[in-house]
């Protein structure tokens, strides 16, 4: 498996900064920018990693089990995730779940047909004095309303 | 002596070694802190929060299998905040678990069950419906029943750190995570069954032994398994004459917990519909099942009739049979038929080594030592394929005593994962191996040597003077295959050797001939082949030979025999065996299978039969005249009596050794492969996945 | 006087006596008429064993031996076997192929009916067991299993392969 040119950089630098005989300490960060690059954590990944890396794999189903931000099956585009922890709850984040679900058609870990979004109910990501909040890949999206997520919606369907 | 610090358990006060778990030290005072997780020997863990205890001035209840003492501390393992943190763990534990104790294999030796019973609540709060997964199997020997599982990570830490093979791992979290296998849906490993063995619950259960009985109904009967040579104990359950299941019950014996895939699984040759079970006698060319007389008196007759005409008789002896019975063979043999034609396979150079030692009784390792050695070198052998004791032992060493192992292989074995430095060799180039590792091992305070049968000979000796010229204490281990090598040839089964290593001449005796020229010989009248196969790739020359054959089983050999004595296995006689590192085992009676004898007792009635008086074959009388007569065997009788292992010193002088490398020649098995045995278990074959060469490509890989 | 008293007295004891032969003689009778008329018992009387089906007819008992381990006479002998999908035999994951019980030794004391934890094994009502020939007091499961309910099927039988044989 091939990786682009600055994540091998980025690879051989990580390997570098963890001391002899604990390189598995980068399996988190290895997973999660190569899941960045694929989309998600594919088969040819994981064994991909496990020889990197020098340990079994079963040690990464392991890691990948654990943490629910790496998804063995691809995402759309947009990966939309929407906190319906206890802020975000009483801020109405439930509500904005169930208007991110009728409005893209999609449940709790589904992908649109054309692939653009998908949907994800998580736990609290830290933004509680801003709920409810929700993150669109990587980017935080404070003070949302049903009626801001669908602005947000329609500009990114039109980035296409 | 370490250091010792004082400290307070329930009021007493208490003097332990500083950095001691508090589990530990409590056990050894009588106090009982229960724990499911915590498992003498593996990585701590703390998932099963059951050893919660009070300690003074901290604020909560305290795990005590990671607790380290400390001076002046004050535990309290016998309050009510304990009692009621106890019960309401066991409550957690059981919210999910089924309450299906009567089909359960566990039950009755359950610790869950135990716990529960001593210090569980009685009753449980939760009214839901229990999450039910379905039961899953995972090779032919494991089986999953998830629901069961407490997730005390006992079977994934044995078989990662004791085994090596990392075969098992915990997925997802929370309340669905899960232990799995390596490959998904099924395993890939040893299949030792050691995840089995150390599973507190039932949610680890055995292929062979699932739902055949419960463990109160068993006879339980520790005995030594009869595979390979590493002597390990396994405690046979047997119930209406079949053995059932095996394993180390009471982690007894220089094995304690430990066994592999044979020892746990290879038993069912003993029940196996093949088993010869008349006496036969070839008549008009075929084989007929015949009376024990009748099958005594002709064997006898022949035998008489040769010796009065001075004929040639040969004895091929076995690798499996116990010293009792190797010893009255050669006293058959040699007393009965004044015959030096005895030999059996041979499979590691022994008699050389104990030449080159002359006479130093401190230089055989045992399989302790394995354990305690500061450091080890290995040599042309793949421990953990043919010795698995000895591969556990060294890694146990290496897992808590930091043992620094060096392997001299021809190919990758599993050693290498831990080894300090890991050396290819060709074959027949080991010796230039080892000497470049000079200076590492120089710098050594002590030493252990394992080597295999591609050291022999000259090589032996070449050996030898180099661990003498590295000036620190070296001990030795020469690796044999089987459950009795050692002791077949310390009761004197080669042509060229006494009991105890001494030449035949003293006897007045010329040395007689070798399995190979036996077989080669046109002019043998009669040959004796005990449970031993060899004309499996070799032809009998003597065309004529009158053949007879104690064996379980009609192989090859006993095909071409005239009489067949149906023999008993290990596993249905007393007696003793000497393992690998030359310790001293006493075989248990387990079972008894329908007409077949021990061999000890059909040497004895044909010797009885030709009117010889070869002093009575019961083991016990045996055994006596043994630790009278064979030099080194006058081991502690209380110590084999009680089940313990007697290392057996046969070292006073030199040997006149005959060493021909085409005689001495490993088997080469696997895990999976126990020579005739091996292919008369089912269960062996059934688990065999590697059938390949010893040293092929990808064995390694679990 | 103590004539009279005498007499006074057997009189007495005689009228007693007698009614309650009298009294007896309006009840109905409690003579059992066995052989010519099926005896009556009552409802907890331990005679042979019944062991139970579930109401699809599988067989309750999952061969845990608990019976057999609480025997004081040691004459309940089990052999267990797994059930597979082709040969269901009961509704736990384990049957008893084997479920032998010695009358000659059986003393009837409920014990194994006590520690049955599926309320497999009960006591019937049935007691004519006696025989010249003790070898026919071991009762085989066949003889001991209840009749099936109506319209239950006896479990198929499809080829038995043994377990471990392969994956």
């Amino acid at each position: 498996m091939t990786f682009s040119a600055e994540l091998e950089a980025r690879f051989a630098k990580m390997m570098q900064s963890y001391p002899p005989g604990r390189e598995r300490s980068a399996l988190v960060p290895m997973l999660l920018y190569a899941q960045d690059e694929i989309g998600h954590v594919s088969e040819a990944l994981i064994l991909e990693v496990a020889a990197r890396l020098n340990i079994s794999r079963l040690d990464v189903d392991e890691v990948i089990g654990y943490y629910s931000m790496l998804h063995k099956r691809p995402l759309g585009k947009y990966h939309v995730q929407v906190c319906t922890n206890i802020s975000c709850l009483l801020a109405g984040g439930e509500q904005l779940l169930e208007h991110a679900k009728k409005s893209l058609g999609i449940g709790h870990k589904e992908v649109t047909p054309d692939g653009q979004f998908s949907l994800e109910e998580v736990e609290c990501m830290g933004a509680c004095c801003w709920a409810p909040a929700l993150e669109i890949n990587y980017d935080f999206h404070h003070f949302v309303t049903p009626e801001k997520l669908d602005q947000l919606i329609a500009s990114l369907e039109k980035v296409q | 002596m370490a250091e010792l610090v004082t400290l307070t358990i329930d009021g007493a006060q208490v003097q332990a070694e500083k950095g001691a778990l508090l589990i530990d030290v409590c056990k050894a005072r009588g106090i009982e802190i229960p724990a499911f997780c915590y498992y003498e020997g593996l990585a701590l863990q703390a998932a099963c929060r059951m050893c919660l205890v009070e300690v003074e001035k901290m604020p909560k209840l305290q795990p005590g299998c990671t607790l380290p003492v400390a001076e002046g501390m004050v535990v309290k393992t016998d309050t009510p905040v304990i009692h009621e943190a106890r019960k309401s763990m066991l409550e957690f534990l059981l919210a999910n678990h089924p309450l299906d104790c009567p089909v359960c294999d566990k039950g009755g030796e359950c610790e869950l069950q135990d716990m529960t019973f001593r210090y569980g609540l009685g009753e449980s709060r939760f009214l839901e419906n229990k999450h039910h997964v379905d039961e899953q199997q995972w090779s032919p020997v494991v089986f999953f029943d998830r629901p069961r599982c407490i997730l005390c990570y006992r079977c994934v830490r044995i078989c990662d750190e004791g085994v090596g093979v990392d075969a098992l791992g915990v997925v997802q979290r929370g309340v669905v995570s899960a232990i799995a296998p390596s490959h998904g849906d099924h395993l890939e490993c040893d299949e030792c069954g050691m995840c089995i063995d150390i599973c507190p619950v039932g949610a680890l259960t055995s292929g062979m032994y699932r739902y055949k009985t419960r463990p109160w109904e068993m006879n339980h009967v520790g005995t030594i398994c009869t595979h390979c040579s590493n002597g390990c104990k396994t405690t046979l359950g047997v119930r209406g004459g079949q053995v059932i299941r095996a394993n180390n019950r009471d982690h007894s014996g220089i094995n304690g917990e430990f066994l592999c895939v044979k020892g746990r699984f290879g038993w069912d040759f003993v029940n196996s519909t093949e088993r010869a079970q008349s006496p036969m006698l070839r008549t008009n060319g075929r084989l007929e099942p015949v009376s024990w007389s009748r099958a005594l008196m002709t064997v006898a007759r022949k035998l008489n009739e040769v010796k009065q005409r001075g004929g040639r008789v040969g004895f091929i002896a076995s690798n499996h049979t116990s010293n009792e019975e190797n010893y009255y063979l050669q006293k058959l043999a040699r007393q009965g038929l004044r015959s030096n034609n005895i030999d059996h396979h041979r499979t590691g150079d022994v008699v050389t080594l104990i030449d080159a030692l002359a006479g130093r009784t401190d230089a055989l390792a045992t399989v302790a030592d394995l354990y305690a050695a500061k450091a080890s070198l290995v040599i042309a052998s793949d421990l953990a394929q043919q010795q698995p004791l000895l591969h556990f032992q060294l890694r146990a060493n290496w897992r808590h005593h930091r043992s620094r192992t060096y392997v001299v292989t021809p190919g990758p074995v599993r050693e290498r994962k831990f080894a300090v430095k890991s050396l290819h060799a060709e074959p027949g180039r080991e010796l230039d191996a080892v000497e470049s590792l000079r200076d590492d091992l120089s710098k050594e305070p002590e030493l252990v040597i394992l080597f295999g049968d591609a050291i022999q000979g000259d090589a032996v000796r070449r050996l030898v003077a180099f661990g003498d010229s590295l000036g620190i204490p070296v001990k030795y281990v020469c690796l044999l295959d089987y459950s009795n090598s050692r002791g077949a040839i310390d009761m004197g089964l080669a042509p060229g050797l006494l009991p105890g290593y001494r030449p035949v001449a003293e006897a007045g005796l010329e040395p007689g001939m070798t399995i190979a020229e036996m077989l080669a010989d046109a002019s043998l009248d009669v040959l004796w082949v005990v449970g031993a196969n060899p004309l499996r790739n070799a032809r009998l020359a003597a065309e004529n030979a009158f053949v007879v054959v104690n064996e379980m089983f009609l192989a090859e050999t006993a095909q071409r025999a005239d009489v067949i004595f149906p023999a008993a296995s290990a596993y249905e006689k007393e007696g003793t065996v000497t393992n690998v590192c030359g310790e001293v085992q006493s075989l248990k009676k387990a079972l008894k299978v329908m007409g077949a004898k021990t061999d000890l007792e059909i040497f004895g009635l044909v010797a009885a039969e030709m009117g010889i008086d070869l002093g009575p074959f019961q083991p016990g009388a045996v055994f006596e005249e043994i630790r009278r007569e064979v030099r080194g065997y006058n081991v502690s009788l209380p110590v084999i009596a009680t089940g313990g292992a007697a290392q057996s010193v046969p070292l006073n002088g030199r040997v006149p050794a005959l060493t021909r490398a085409e005689l001495i020649q490993s088997a080469r098995d696997t895990l999976f492969t126990s020579g005739t045995l091996g292919r008369y278990s089912k269960n062996l074959t059934s688990v065999l996945e590697h059938p390949g060469k010893l040293y092929a490509s990808g064995i390694e890989t679990p | 006087m103590p004539k009279i008293n005498e007499i006074i007295g057997s009189a007495a004891a005689i009228a007693k006596g007698m009614s309650v032969t009298f009294r007896e003689m309006l009840n109905p009778s409690i003579t059992d008429l066995y052989p010519d008329a099926p005896p009556l018992f009552e409802e907890r009387y331990r005679g042979v064993h019944v062991l139970q089906r579930d109401e699809n007819g599988m067989e309750k008992c999952v061969a845990c031996f608990l019976c057999s381990a609480a025997c004081p006479s040691e004459c309940i002998y089990i052999e267990a076997a797994e059930n597979t999908d082709p040969k269901r035999i009961s509704g736990g994951e384990r049957y008893a192929s084997v479920y032998n019980i010695d009358y000659n030794r059986c003393i009837f004391c409920g014990y194994c009916v006590e520690a049955c934890p599926t309320d497999a094994i009960t006591h019937g009502h049935g007691f004519e067991i006696a025989s010249y020939n003790t070898a026919t007091l071991i009762y085989r499961k066949e003889q001991l299993l209840a009749p099936l309910p109506p319209g239950a099927q006896v479990p198929l039988v499809v080829n038995e392969e043994p377990v471990g044989a392969g994956h």
